[in-house]
């Protein structure tokens, strides 16, 4: 890929989801999520991965770019002008019918080949998305793209060629270091992502989003619905949680005593 | 699909208990599909771990001394299923198994189901069964179009069972590879305590509490009483009260603990998603009109502070009961 020093090429993938207060649906005949009628946004783990590269640009201050990179439809780009918007400098979007319906698996290869067309020195990537919820795809990504994966990092920071992350743990944390090329998938307590600013709303009209399919990646297998290795061949609304027993408790021993007694017919006690 | 591979996650040798849970269910589905069960365990106290598993129903349990931070694991891993031919390969859905679970996936090229709560088998065909949407549908998703597969287990669902397995020891050789990523130290912020993913009893508090004082004592001692863990809403955890790995919901933790106590806590749709699966709820409010009460199994109407050390009283009297 680059040589070690010099200006940075960061990439940040960034997946746009069905917002997160909207009444979320799977349609029964498509077996996909039903995206008409709900607001998409910026997958809200994925603001911490691009604020995490833009303090790293403004850190280093040497040149260094960050470059979005999303796996969605054409109607997505307005969404993806929020990121050019915050103040990274350009977006790559992979739209294609091939893709639509692509599994983990399918979206880590056309993702990586994506990637791989844009010679990346750091990728950052968010720890989940908020529709989905695997988690999976960093570990996928970095493992396609041949580079380590620093992933959950709370911490990140680049000197001499090298990404040196604090990653969480359970029970507190462990510093971990690669060389880079390497892929990082940052946590919700790395930062506060930014808002726009109105100047930065401006300039990103001007900023370029180019479009790539599938043929422009020379991908030699089949991702998309008839390439997925995990086939969704079911799904099912699994009946509503009824409404329980409510008891006052003005008096807390009594409370206290409610509860042991629920507790003990239902074999927890 | 005919073997089943568990990866074991442990620390120096100690097992997570969400991988003794993949063992056990190792030998169920590898039953299933007529195959063999098998455990491959990597790193530092690898060999430690293995004889815990001999207690467990596994056919052959491969060390691997290799302290290479995942690739360690994800090598190891892939030798085995190499050399099985073809298998299902159960990592419990947790920071480290998804890393290795994930990249073993894309290094064999094979499917990857997340989250999933039960299994079903056709022949040699693996469908696995996941709560997606914060359990707003339950999704059945088959691994096809590969010899292998992983599912990544959601902890606590699945029973961790001893038997008298007495699995043979196979010792995974070395590589020899250098590793691709450092670790340069390891820092424990907070006692080694039980996650809310893994704790059979998660006791929650919310902006109701109205500061960290309660999580580190009230809650600490209900939750202990039960042998728990604590967990929190986001206002809590944004509140800077308690760490974010103790926040359950959206954006936070998914799990399904066997009895859940929500304490000063509404109930919001983000936090919801996060704990509706659990087997019973019981939310304890001042307020006897808040959402919880719409899907909780028990919404005691009362003051938490005056309540939960009275209750937690009361538990520690039953078990010392039965004890
Ligand atoms: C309800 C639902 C359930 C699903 N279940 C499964 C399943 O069990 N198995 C399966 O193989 N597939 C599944 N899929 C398909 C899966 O959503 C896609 O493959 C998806 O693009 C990647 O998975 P994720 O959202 O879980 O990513 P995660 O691993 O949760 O996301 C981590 C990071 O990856 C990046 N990222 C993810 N997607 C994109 C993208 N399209 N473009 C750019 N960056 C991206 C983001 O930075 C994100 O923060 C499911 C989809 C839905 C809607
Ligand atoms: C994108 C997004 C993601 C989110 N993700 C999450 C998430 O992952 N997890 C999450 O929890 N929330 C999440 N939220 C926030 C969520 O919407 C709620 O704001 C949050 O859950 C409220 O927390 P709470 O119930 O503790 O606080 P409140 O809603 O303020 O409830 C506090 C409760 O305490 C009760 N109370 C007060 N004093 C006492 C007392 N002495 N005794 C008994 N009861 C008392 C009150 O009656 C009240 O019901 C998210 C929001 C958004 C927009």
């Amino acid at each position: 890929m680059r040589p070690e020093v010099g200006p940075l090429k960061i990439l940040v993938t960034v997946k746009l989801v069905p917002d997160t207060n909207a009444d979320k649906r799977i349609d029964p005949a498509t077996k996909r999520l039903v995206r008409t009628g709900v607001e998409t946004v910026l997958n809200p783990f994925d603001e911490y991965a691009i604020e995490a590269a833009l303090q790293l640009k403004e850190k280093l201050n040497d040149g260094s770019t960050v470059t979005i990179v999303s796996m969605t439809s054409p109607s997505g780009k307005e969404i993806v002008r929020k990121a050019l918007a915050m103040g990274a400098d350009d977006a790559v979007m992979l739209c294609d019918d091939a893709v639509a319906g692509s599994d983990l698996w399918g979206t880590a290869v056309a993702l990586a080949a994506t990637i791989k067309t844009l010679d990346a020195d750091l990728v950052i990537t968010g720890t989940q998305s908020t529709d989905a919820i695997s988690g999976d795809l960093p570990g996928m990504l970095a493992e396609k793209l041949g580079i380590p994966g620093l992933t959950y990092a709370r911490k990140l920071d680049v000197a001499d060629g090298r990404v040196r992350v604090e990653r969480e743990t359970e029970t507190g944390y462990m510093t971990v270091s690669a060389a880079l090329p390497a892929l990082v998938s940052v946590t919700k307590s790395a930062n506060e992502p930014r808002y726009p600013s109105l100047k930065g709303i401006m300039g990103a009209k001007k900023k370029e989003i180019k479009q790539l399919a599938v043929a422009d990646l020379g991908l030699t297998v089949a991702v998309g619905t008839d390439g997925a290795k995990a086939q969704l061949t079911d799904l099912a609304t699994p009946p509503a949680r009824a409404k329980g027993q409510t008891i006052a408790a003005p008096d807390p021993a009594a409370g206290a005593a409610a509860i042991v007694q629920f507790l003990k017919e239902r074999k927890f006690l | 699909m005919q073997n089943v591979i568990a990866f074991i996650e442990h620390k120096h040798g100690a097992i997570r208990r969400s991988s003794l849970e993949a063992a056990t269910q190792a030998r169920t589905l590898a039953d299933q599909l007529g195959g063999k069960a098998h455990a491959v365990v990597a790193g530092a106290g690898a060999a430690q771990a293995a004889e815990t598993l001999k207690k467990y129903p596994l056919d052959q349990i491969h060390v691997s001394d290799e302290d290479r931070f995942i690739d360690g694991a994800v090598d190891a891993l892939e030798s085995v299923a190499k050399a099985a031919g073809s298998a299902l390969v159960l990592v419990g859905n947790t920071m480290i198994g998804r890393d290795v679970g994930s990249r073993f996936a894309a290094r064999v090229d094979c499917g990857i189901n997340a989250d999933v709560v039960d299994f079903t088998t056709d022949g040699g065909a693996v469908s696995c069964v996941m709560p997606k949407l914060g359990g707003l549908v339950i999704t059945t998703c088959k691994l096809t179009g590969s010899d292998f597969g992983v599912a990544a287990i959601r902890p606590n669902v699945f029973a961790a069972k001893e038997t008298s397995g007495a699995g043979e020891i196979v010792q995974i050789p070395s590589s020899g590879k250098a590793s691709s990523v450092t670790v340069e130290d390891e820092v424990e912020e907070a006692a080694a305590e039980l996650g809310v993913e893994e704790a059979s009893v998660v006791v929650s508090g919310g902006r109701g509490m109205g500061g960290p004082e309660p999580f580190t004592t009230i809650l600490k001692d209900l939750a202990d009483a039960f042998g728990g863990a604590v967990g929190a809403s986001r206002a809590a955890v944004d509140a800077g009260w308690v760490s974010h790995g103790h926040q359950v919901g959206q954006t936070g933790k998914t799990i399904s603990p066997q009895l859940y106590i929500a304490v000063g806590i509404s109930g919001a749709i983000q936090h919801k998603v996060g704990m509706r699966t659990s087997e019973t709820i019981i939310a304890i409010n001042k307020d006897g009109g808040v959402p919880i009460g719409e899907f909780a199994d028990l919404l005691v109407v009362g003051d938490a502070f005056a309540i939960v050390p009275e209750l937690t009283k009361l538990v520690r009297d039953a078990k010392a009961a039965h004890a």
